[in-house]
């Protein structure tokens, strides 16, 4: 059976420490734009932790929820990119095809998540902040869209692994880089065809739900919901 | 034919071909001033490729803004043209004949420039073709699920379409020049003529490939915008996704055409003189289409926003609120006066439908629906579900100069087009007077032609 | 064609390819042979620690190939070396258990800073100039050996300035300046725990830092601890909480935080309790008496008879002294006091309504384990000491020390930090002062006259990596190691329930011309005209020498070892707690609001701030990010006509700055709060001239018992000084869900 693979987050646990978006930037090459360009909205970050305020001083809370691509199943973004940049994978993983992509950013438009992010420059690392690059991932150049790939190439690695040790990929095995940093344990990854796997376990929870539901975009992260929020 | 038609046809010939030959030095002035704002616009997006496309305000997450607005809106423009005159040629409306090709030209140079766009707007435009399907040895095919390529689709069959449309009928024009003039001039119209000797079966293949032009360019210009609002309604984007923009972008791209072919009409009537061709008539005919349009538009408007508003989904009333109060209000109400208010005043009122009038409203209304189309994709994008990321824009120069340049561009396609082809169509105004000289004499009487040449 | 024309046209085709390539350095042809056994696309993971704060976080270090320019012989080119790519936590630490913060993780652009000191220098231009010449290394030690040579007459003459870390590191200079003859060195930490440590000393016999075990307890009270965030262990304390939350079925921890400005920390607490400045104590007093009157204490005693394993028992390691510390026993001496604390009390001094005190109090005595977390500005206040011996009583009475789900201590088996409260009275003497990591320039308030103390100095030298506000100052620059190219180490004092020594090597060569500074000094010592004399010949020596030879071993595996030896234990002092009234500095009239500087997320106390990826991490309260920022309570707002993006003057005895105002509900109407981290003066690209440094007004009051900064005691007025100017950039576009129907309530 084909590897599905999903996550879940649990807001109980989550104490919004944002230890996942630095992992994220270290992990996959995302460019700091510096303040001009944040200034213009142009910062990048593949997970973010939304914040909402409720109620005002002194009854007041804030709500948040790390946000990173939902990996729908059905990705609004896919359809509408006409060279295939945007695809799914056979392990359902919403691919971005950085060659292919000319950036035309409908599938920015489409994405009821606003996760995915254009490089609207060639990205700068002064020298020698270049050294720190991951190697398994490439750089992307101007003008073409970027987001979250579930940490594709510690999958691919993994796979690559357990291919040569002849073995099943086992839950926990592979760790996308938030889930690896988050110090809480609120990030937890695996395939969610596999229902012993943990992420399976808590995506069944009662506790959980899916961000923008209604829009039928079936995302495969699982938000579990904080006991006191509901 | 009497000998005063035969009189009248001669000076026909003579003040619609005159522009052909005749050049003064402000036309070289009007061409170089345009073309020096064109090369800006050209340089300025070499300058944004240079640099990056974030010379632009665009910005997560209003990725699309002031490029695909002008894509909208001069696809819309490009409706004027071919539409109205098919429309028209098929009713055998007898007023068409100097209308209907300074419309089409409009068609084809307003797609030329919309087309752009799609291109100016893209990350990395010198992969545009990827766009196209085109033979490869990895066998890769564009994304026919993608909007995007459905617009490639539709706009290459309309312009294919237009230009057709277009040519067909300057034939026997093309014949003409090549008859009157000498020299090169005679040369390069006689290979334009595609030989036209004027025979009856030449005559009867061009009336029925024209009638059959007529008849399948209304649904090619009908999909064309139909398919150009499915870039928005196919997102799941509050307030695009919604099964009025089909029509609504049609309708609106109507509008805003006869808005364009009436300020054209206007610049020709004045600057080549052709008063004697371009009546008011014509003027308050396009008015009362206009007005018309006008209507169906805040019709379609007032739909759109009054489902949303009693709907209150939580998504489509941030966006609703922030274009009907927020921040965008000012530029709403603005839209509402230049497509609504103004052009209904003016032109439901007899004494005010003057072409004066009427090209004032046409301002108005151009202005206007390009409000239409920017309020359309920025607000939406700016206020998607997670409020958390949403986001302001604001044009940079370089988007500015680009867009701005367009316009002069259009008027620069149009100076030079007719400079070399005589912008109304003299064979079908000649038939015009055969036509109203065997009119009965009632019509006869109340045709304006008629009135105008006793 | 013939052969001859074959070899012309290769010759030709060769030569242009070689010219094609000239001129670029990226095209650059030649390629050293790498110096580092590396097998391509193999990635390698080595222990390290993290340097950042004091928590010792355990570090895993991804090291890959990558291309580095290099000059070798006069001739620049590319060398294969062996990189760190990306700093993970340790899985097995004790401490962090695989997490790692946010800053943490950012410790690796450290290394790689496009602005870091790559070899010694020397001041060629007046004093703070910015003009610098490059010196060998050889020159930089003969000049710090020839100055320390004239000093070596008045020993009080050598001041050394460091962070206050426990480590063998510091224990290094300790022991160089002391055989020099001058005092030990000067440490000084802006949030530094001073006053907490001194509290622990007294309730529990333990000068250190308190360890939470959250992942057992059921109802967590915290008085203005960003425990989550920036203080104390927070990786430690992260996953503890996120265990309490989650890891028991069935059972949530309840979690309270009181405080007057919503922390990150604050912001997961399920009930909120903003509270008057300084009154944190009287509440937990407060709680206390209720607890106490309603005979409420929950009988923890029995518990243990009952076998319950201690905190020390579950992770093998023993808290001598502790067990001994019966909650009973310490409430004896304090108990008397009580009475003064009724509910009706408590809400007069700290605006909570007494009906709120009586439920909370309940709470805590019901749900057991409970804990009581007190740190960061409660204990900033004149009357800290106070404060956190209340909640420390509070934690005696709920009976949770030294228990599951409650406060304990780590053994330690090195002495307590000798922390400078005024580090400035330890300069004034100085002829010759040495800095290792600390920028006291930019972390203390304008009124203590650092930058003018240390311009009196006649010769300073720094072992920084980076030019910033105090090394700007020095005449000699002698730029260490980044702690991935050296050996490291520290001995953290909280946040497990063994003692823990890390240890690490370096992970990977040196990139630039820098020298690890314990060698430096122990080099130093031994050129000068009157040698000191030290154990040990380098550092690694020193630190292989500092533990048993098994401990040695695991730790050249694993970064970190479980170490055993004495813990200083003394006798808690039995005291009653009488209310010491907090004082601020500021005529209430005149300064009407209370100034909150508070510890960034990502920038911590200012030391961070070079950093492009903690300067673009929006904050996790306001989303701001590159840039500085006053907290304003919507209704102060409104009645001073501020609007968020507005342009601040900020105005307390010592001086007035100015920033944008984020107008933000999470912050009484009486205080105003600003992050510290920006504000630097000179400290590299990224963060120089960005934004105010909010601890530039402080007015300089300390705690009235330990002399400890009070940071959070100075009063302020603030005005709005212009429209938005740009400076305050937000990630989030809107921080309300539903933002219209918010302005209609």
């Amino acid at each position: 059976m084909p590897h599905r693979w999903g996550m879940a987050v649990d807001l109980d646990r989550c104490t919004g420490c944002e230890a996942c978006v630095t992992a994220c930037h270290a992990e996959n090459n995302i460019p700091t734009v510096g303040p001009e360009q944040a200034a213009r909205g142009r910062a990048m970050h593949w997970i973010r932790v939304e914040r909402y305020w409720e109620g005002d001083f002194p009854d007041v809370r804030l709500k948040f929820r790390p946000v990173m691509c939902q990996q729908c199943d059905a990705a609004p973004c896919e359809p509408v990119c006409p060279t295939y940049a945007s695809h799914h994978t056979a392990d359902g993983l919403n691919a971005q095809v950085y060659n292919r992509c000319i950036g035309t950013r409908y599938c920015a438009n489409a994405c009821p998540y606003n996760v995915r992010f254009f490089d609207f420059f060639n990205p700068q690392w002064p020298k020698p902040l270049h050294l720190q690059l991951n190697p398994d991932v490439s750089v992307r150049e101007v003008g073409v869209m970027e987001k979250c790939t579930f940490c594709v190439q510690r999958i691919s690695a993994v796979r690559t692994q357990a291919k040569a040790e002849t073995r099943e990929i086992k839950d926990g095995d592979i760790k996308p880089a938030c889930a690896q940093a988050c110090p809480a344990k609120a990030l937890v990854f695996g395939d969610l065809n596999d229902p012993e796997s943990e992420v399976s376990r808590l995506s069944r929870s009662p506790r959980g739900s899916k961000l923008l539901d209604d829009l039928g975009t079936l995302p495969k992260v699982t938000y579990l919901a904080r006991p006191s929020d509901s | 034919m009497s000998k005063d038609s035969a009189r009248r046809i001669s000076a026909m010939n003579e003040d619609l071909l005159r522009p052909l030959v005749e050049t003064s030095w402000r036309f070289w002035l009007l061409v170089a001033v345009l073309g020096s704002i064109v090369a800006t616009g050209l340089g300025t997006w070499a300058y944004q490729m240079y640099r990056g496309f974030g010379m632009t305000g665009i910005n997560m997450p209003i990725y699309w803004a002031f490029y695909i607005t002008t894509f909208v809106f001069w696809i819309g423009i490009s409706h004027a043209g071919t539409l109205i005159s098919a429309i028209l040629r098929l009713v055998n409306a007898g007023w068409r004949r100097p209308v209907t090709r300074c419309a089409e030209v409009i068609t084809a140079f307003a797609l030329m420039i919309g087309a752009m766009f799609p291109i100016i707007h893209l990350g990395r435009p010198w992969l545009f073709f990827w766009l196209m399907p085109y033979p490869n040895q990895r066998m890769i095919w564009p994304n026919f699920r993608s909007p995007l390529v459905w617009d490639f689709f539709a706009i290459s069959t309309y312009l294919t379409g237009s230009l057709l449309f277009l040519l067909l009928p300057m034939i026997p024009d093309l014949a003409l020049v090549r008859d009157k003039t000498t020299g090169w001039r005679h040369r390069v119209y006689g290979v334009l003529a595609l030989g036209w000797q004027g025979t009856p079966k030449q005559w009867h293949r061009l009336e029925s490939a024209m009638q059959i032009m007529a008849i399948a360019i209304i649904p090619v210009a009908v999909s064309v915008h139909t398919i150009v609002s499915f870039d928005f309604s196919m997102a799941p984007v509050p307030m695009w996704h919604s099964a009025i923009f089909g029509p609504y972008f049609v309708a609106g791209a109507i509008f805003s055409g006869i808005a364009a072919l009436i300020i054209a009409m206007a610049a020709l009537r004045k600057f080549l003189h052709l008063e004697e061709y371009l009546h008011p008539v014509h003027f308050q005919n396009l008015g009362k289409l206009m007005l018309m349009m006008s209507l169906l538009w805040t019709y379609f408007i007032f739909n759109e926003r009054l489902t949303v508003w009693y709907g209150n989904a939580s998504a489509e009333r941030e966006v609703f609120l922030v274009t009907q109060r927020g921040s965008f209000a000012p530029l709403f109400w603005t839209m509402v006066a230049c497509n609504f208010a103004i052009p209904f005043v003016i032109l439901s009122i007899k004494k005010l439908r003057t072409i004066t009038g009427c090209v004032i409203a046409s301002f108005t209304v151009v202005i206007g629906m390009w409000l239409e189309r920017f309020l359309i994709v920025v607000p939406s994008l700016g206020h998607k579900y997670l409020p958390y990321t949403w986001g302001h824009y604001r044009p940079r120069p370089v988007e500015i100069i680009i867009v701005a340049s367009t316009f002069a561009a259009m008027v620069l396609l149009y100076v030079l087009f007719s400079k070399l082809v005589p912008i109304i169509s003299i064979w079908e105004l000649k038939v015009g007077e055969h036509f109203v000289a065997d009119a009965t004499p009632q019509e006869a009487a109340e045709h304006p032609l008629l009135k105008a040449h006793p | 064609m013939d052969r001859r024309d074959f070899i012309k046209l290769t010759a030709i085709t060769g030569t242009s390819a070689t010219l094609a390539s000239c001129g670029n350095p990226e095209h650059q042809l030649i390629r050293f042979i790498p110096d580092d056994d590396l097998v391509p696309g193999v990635a390698e993971w080595k222990p390290s620690v993290c340097p950042l704060c004091s928590a010792g976080c355990g570090l895993s270090v991804r090291v890959m190939e990558a291309d580095a320019e290099v000059v070798r012989n006069g001739e620049r080119g590319l060398v294969k070396i062996a990189a760190a790519k990306k700093l993970e936590g340790q899985p097995d630490h004790p401490i962090n258990q695989g997490g790692l913060c946010p800053r943490g993780q950012a410790a690796i652009q450290i290394t790689y800073h496009p602005d870091r000191l790559t070899q010694p220098m020397t001041r060629s231009g007046a004093r703070g100039s910015g003009e610098w010449k490059p010196i060998t290394w050889d020159e930089a030690i003969a000049e710090i050996v020839s100055q320390l040579d004239q000093v070596a007459g008045e020993p009080a003459a050598l001041a050394f300035l460091a962070r206050p870390r426990r480590s063998r590191r510091l224990e290094l200079a300790t022991a160089f300046v002391r055989g020099f003859g001058a005092p030990a060195p000067i440490t000084f930490e802006l949030f530094g725990d001073e006053v907490l440590r001194r509290a622990n000393a007294i309730s529990f016999g333990r000068d250190q830092l308190p360890t939470y075990d959250l992942a057992r307890s059921r109802y967590v009270i915290a008085f203005g601890a960003d425990f989550l965030g920036t203080w104390n262990s927070p990786v430690a304390q992260n996953a503890g909480y996120g265990a309490m939350r989650q890891g028991h079925p069935q059972v949530r921890g309840t979690f309270v935080q009181v405080e007057s400005r919503m922390s990150p920390t604050g912001a997961n607490a399920d009930e909120w309790v903003p509270v008057k400045p300084g009154t944190e104590g009287v509440l937990a007093l407060g709680l206390a008496h209720v607890i106490l009157k309603n005979n409420l204490r929950p009988d923890r005693g029995a518990d243990r008879g009952a076998g319950a394993p201690g905190v020390n028992n579950v992770r093998g390691g023993g808290a001598p002294g502790l067990n001994d510390v019966r909650a009973g026993a310490s409430i004896e001496g304090w108990s008397g006091g009580l009475t003064a604390y009724t509910p009706e009390q408590v809400e007069k001094i700290s605006g909570i309504a007494a009906k709120r005190v009586e439920r909370l109090a309940r709470e805590l005595a019901e749900h057991g384990p409970a804990v009581a977390i007190v740190g960061g500005p409660p204990l900033a206040q004149t009357n800290g000491l106070f404060t956190a011996l209340a909640v420390n009583a509070l934690n005696a009475l709920l009976g949770t020390v030294g228990q599951p789900g409650g406060v304990s201590f780590m053994p330690q088996v090195s002495q307590p930090l000798a922390v400078s409260p005024k580090p400035f009275e330890g300069l004034a003497t100085a002829k010759v002062l040495l800095i290792d990591d600390a920028n006291p320039v930019f972390a203390s308030p304008k009124a203590w006259k650092m930058r003018e103390t240390l311009e009196k100095i006649p010769f300073i030298a720094s072992f920084g990596s980076f030019i910033d506000d105090t090394s700007s100052l020095a005449d000699l620059i002698l730029p260490d190691h980044s702690f991935l190219e050296s050996w490291t180490d520290g001995l953290p004092e909280s946040g497990a329930a063994v003692a823990v020594a890390n240890v690490a090597g370096p992970v990977m060569r040196p990139l630039h011309n820098t020298r690890a500074t314990p060698d430096v000094l122990l080099d130093v010592a031994g050129k000068l005209k009157k040698p000191v004399t030290l154990p040990w010949k380098s550092f690694d020596e020193m630190l292989t020498s500092s533990m048993p030879e098994a401990a040695w071993a695991t730790v050249q595996k694993q970064g970190w070892a479980e170490v055993t030896g004495p813990t200083p234990v003394a006798r808690p002092a039995l005291r009653a707690i009488a209310y010491a009234e907090p004082t601020f500095d500021g005529d209430a009239g005149q300064f009407p609001f209370h100034f909150l500087p508070y510890a960034s997320q990502a920038l911590y106390d200012g030391s961070l701030a070079h950093l492009p990826w903690l300067q673009e991490l929006p904050d996790p309260l306001t989303s701001a990010m590159w840039s500085s920022w006053v907290e304003i309570n919507p209704s102060t707002a409104q009645r001073l006509n501020i609007a968020q993006g507005d342009l601040v003057d900020v105005t307390s005895s010592q001086g007035t700055l100015r920033a944008p105002a984020i107008v933000s509900p999470g912050i009484a109407p009486d205080v105003i709060a600003m992050p510290v981290g920006q504000g630097h003066q000179t400290f590299t690209r990224y963060a120089s001239n960005r934004g105010a440094n909010p601890v530039s007004i402080l007015a300089p009051v300390t705690e009235a018992e330990t002399g400890a900064l009070a940071w959070a005691a100075t009063r302020v007025k603030i005005a709005r000084a212009g429209d938005p100017d740009g400076s305050l950039i937000m990630f989030a576009g809107e921080m309300r869900e539903h933002p219209h129907e918010h302005e209609v309530r």
